[in-house]
């Protein structure tokens, strides 16, 4: 079949084009992304996920409100037998907010979900190229290099806060006839719930960079992955568990790692011991870079 | 073109490059040939960017592969055949790599029609065999029409048909004034191929020349004569610069005369001679004269003959 075909080697006009260019590179890098059959699974996996998640939470946040509003914080024998209730919706949101659970955080309650299975999207994205051998192929197309790993990240990061956004706007559309059924009101205008629908989706492509960071450093899907699950799962439970030692050390460090960093950025207003949400922001930017310039420096130089 | 000046590769203690300056020019197909591990395909890498050069440089039409703004269209390069995600389809593969440059998808197509994936094309990578492996390599290096193509190792694992194709297609190219680089470790192959050839061993170049050149160089012609009368006519024959070798009864090898010489002397003396066979070199034992000390990795079973041969032959480098 080829033997014949090959006297005819095409003029060079049908080959013609413009050349090597960033927008080439970055819709080559798309076309990679979206012709996985895994990834696309993964993708609609997540974002079913993430409402999921984020719905229950709605649900349980809401019969917890209730059950604090009735019997009181934690004391149900200080339950008044009156019927009246023992605290007002304000103060048992307080008490929810106080551990953590904020009304106004509804929209990124399924968020974990999402960062765990995006960030790990990230570490595959590229770490599976040199798995396969793929990116031989890639920098071959693409020898100054650098361009092809902006174009996935940029990618990643569009994917990532393009997905969380619709899923926060989606799980907030369906908390607010559950919060409603409970009799707390759930609208835009609730401080805090705009906001946290926009930044969502920023925690997110952080952690895809991360993500997209360790998988250069470390070519190696599985050992990407554990590194980011450590750093976004376990180290928070370590952190901890280090603030019971005794030293203002040990009781802030928590504070500062990527996750309850980048949670932080979601919230809103002063929260005794805890930093701003601002300064959690530019925490959780400082532990992206730390990751991603060495990735960009490595990825630039090493052989392939 | 291709020009490497010093160029020079090292992995820790291990030398797999060691300075070496070659030029392959456009218009003819070039051979890289040399054994396992000679520092072929690190060579290569090094010309398109995936290895850095621990010393020197390489330049591809004047230019660091990196430097150019359309690397697609200098240089189109095979040098692993399973440089692919293995759950992309091949059509898909070559989509995402025509992209980068903008290549229309109609070239895209017509790759898949020369190297004869259409009725795969569809189906993910990592199922195809070898050959199919090294087609849509094939095909992903023609992507950019090149001006310049370096195939490294192409007819491994493709049948007799594939290899002809690649065969015809890498003179047919260097007909057009490409420039065609091409390596293998199978000297049959560069014969039938190329027209130049670089032997490499040992991260070292110990031949660049023209193909005809390395088969007469190295191994003078010989003749095979088949006389009755041997002990007689090798006496006659004997002199200097004559190397006579017998390794069977009636048959003589004779180095450093042409047949015509030879039977004027047995003409002379009366002596019967029933056979008279010049001999050609083939690329083959040229070859292995030339690597026979730069082999990287000796299979132990031939060890032993090595070098009962090499003494056989003293003059081997």
């Amino acid at each position: 079949m080829s033997t014949t075909s090959m006297a005819k080697t095409p003029a060079r006009s049908s080959a013609g084009s413009t050349g090597l260019t960033f927008g080439g590179v970055l819709r080559s890098e798309w076309i990679k992304f979206h012709t996985l059959t895994s990834t696309k699974l993964l993708v609609l996996f997540t974002f079913l996920a993430v409402i999921g998640v984020g719905v229950l939470s709605a649900w349980l946040r809401a019969t917890a409100i209730e059950q604090v509003m009735k019997f009181g914080a934690g004391r149900p024998e200080a339950a008044t037998g009156s019927g009246a209730p023992a605290m007002t919706m304000d103060q048992a949101e307080s008490v929810m907010a106080a551990q953590g659970l904020n009304i106004y955080g509804i929209p990124n309650a399924g968020l974990q979900i999402g960062i765990l299975v995006l960030g790990s999207l990230a570490v595959l994205l590229i770490a599976s190229e040199f798995g396969t051998g793929m990116i031989r192929s890639t920098l071959t197309a693409v020898p100054k290099r650098l361009p092809a790993f902006w174009a996935k990240a940029i990618v990643l990061v569009v994917v990532s806060y393009v997905l969380t956004l619709v899923a926060s706007l989606a799980t907030f559309l369906i908390s607010v006839p559950i919060l409603d059924a409970y009799v707390i009101s759930m609208g835009f205008d609730r401080d805090g719930v705009v906001s946290g629908i926009f930044l969502g989706g920023l925690y997110v492509a952080g952690v895809a960079l991360i993500g997209l960071s360790l998988g250069t450093l470390l070519r190696n899907s599985a050992g990407g992955i554990m590194v980011l699950v450590a750093l976004f799962f376990v180290l928070p439970f370590g952190t901890q568990l280090a603030s019971l030692i005794p030293g203002d050390f040990w009781m802030h460090v928590n504070e500062y790692v990527p996750s309850v960093a980048g949670g932080r950025m979601l919230e809103i207003g002063h929260k005794d011991g805890f930093i701003d949400p601002a300064v959690g922001g530019l925490i959780f930017l400082g532990w992206i870079l730390v990751f991603l310039v060495p990735a960009v420096a490595i990825f630039k130089k090493r052989d392939v | 073109m291709i020009e490497a000046v010093n160029l020079a590769k090292t992995y820790g203690e291990k030398r797999a490059v060691d300075g070496i300056s070659f030029t392959v020019k456009p218009g003819m197909v070039t051979g890289f040939l040399g054994p396992n591990g000679a520092g072929k395909s690190t060579t290569m890498r090094m010309i398109v960017g995936l290895d850095r050069p621990t010393t020197g440089t390489v330049t591809v039409n004047g230019k660091h592969f990196a430097e150019h703004r359309d690397p697609l269209h200098q240089v189109g390069a095979l040098l692993d055949a399973k440089a692919v995600h293995t759950s992309r389809s091949a059509y898909n593969h070559l989509l995402a790599m025509a992209a980068t440059h903008n290549i229309p998808t109609k070239r895209v197509n017509e790759v898949i029609e020369m190297t004869g994936l259409g009725a795969v094309a569809k189906k993910k990578a990592g199922g195809f065999s070898l050959g199919m492996g090294q087609r849509l390599g094939i095909a992903a290096a023609l992507l950019g029409d090149p001006q310049t193509l370096i195939l490294d190792e192409p007819v491994n694992g493709l049948d007799p048909e594939g290899v002809l194709w690649v065969r015809n297609l890498a003179k047919y190219l260097a007909s057009e004034g490409k420039t065609i680089f091409l390596s293998s470790h199978l000297m049959s192959e560069m014969a039938q191929t190329a027209d130049h050839l670089i032997v490499i061993g040992r991260g070292r170049i110990i031949a660049d020349a023209p193909i005809e050149t390395i088969i007469a160089g190295k191994t003078g012609a010989r003749t095979l004569v088949r006389t009755p009368s041997l002990p007689q006519l090798a006496s006659l024959l004997a002199g200097s610069g004559v190397t006579l070798d017998s390794s069977e009864n009636e048959t003589l090898e004779v180095t450093g005369l042409d047949p015509r010489q030879i039977a004027q002397v047995a003409m002379d003396n009366h002596i019967l001679v029933y056979e008279l066979t010049p001999l050609s070199a083939s690329l083959e034992e040229a070859y292995f004269n030339l690597t026979k000390d730069e082999v990287e990795y000796h299979s132990h079973t031939t060890a032993g003959l090595e070098s009962v041969s090499a003494q056989a032959s003293p003059e081997g480098r």
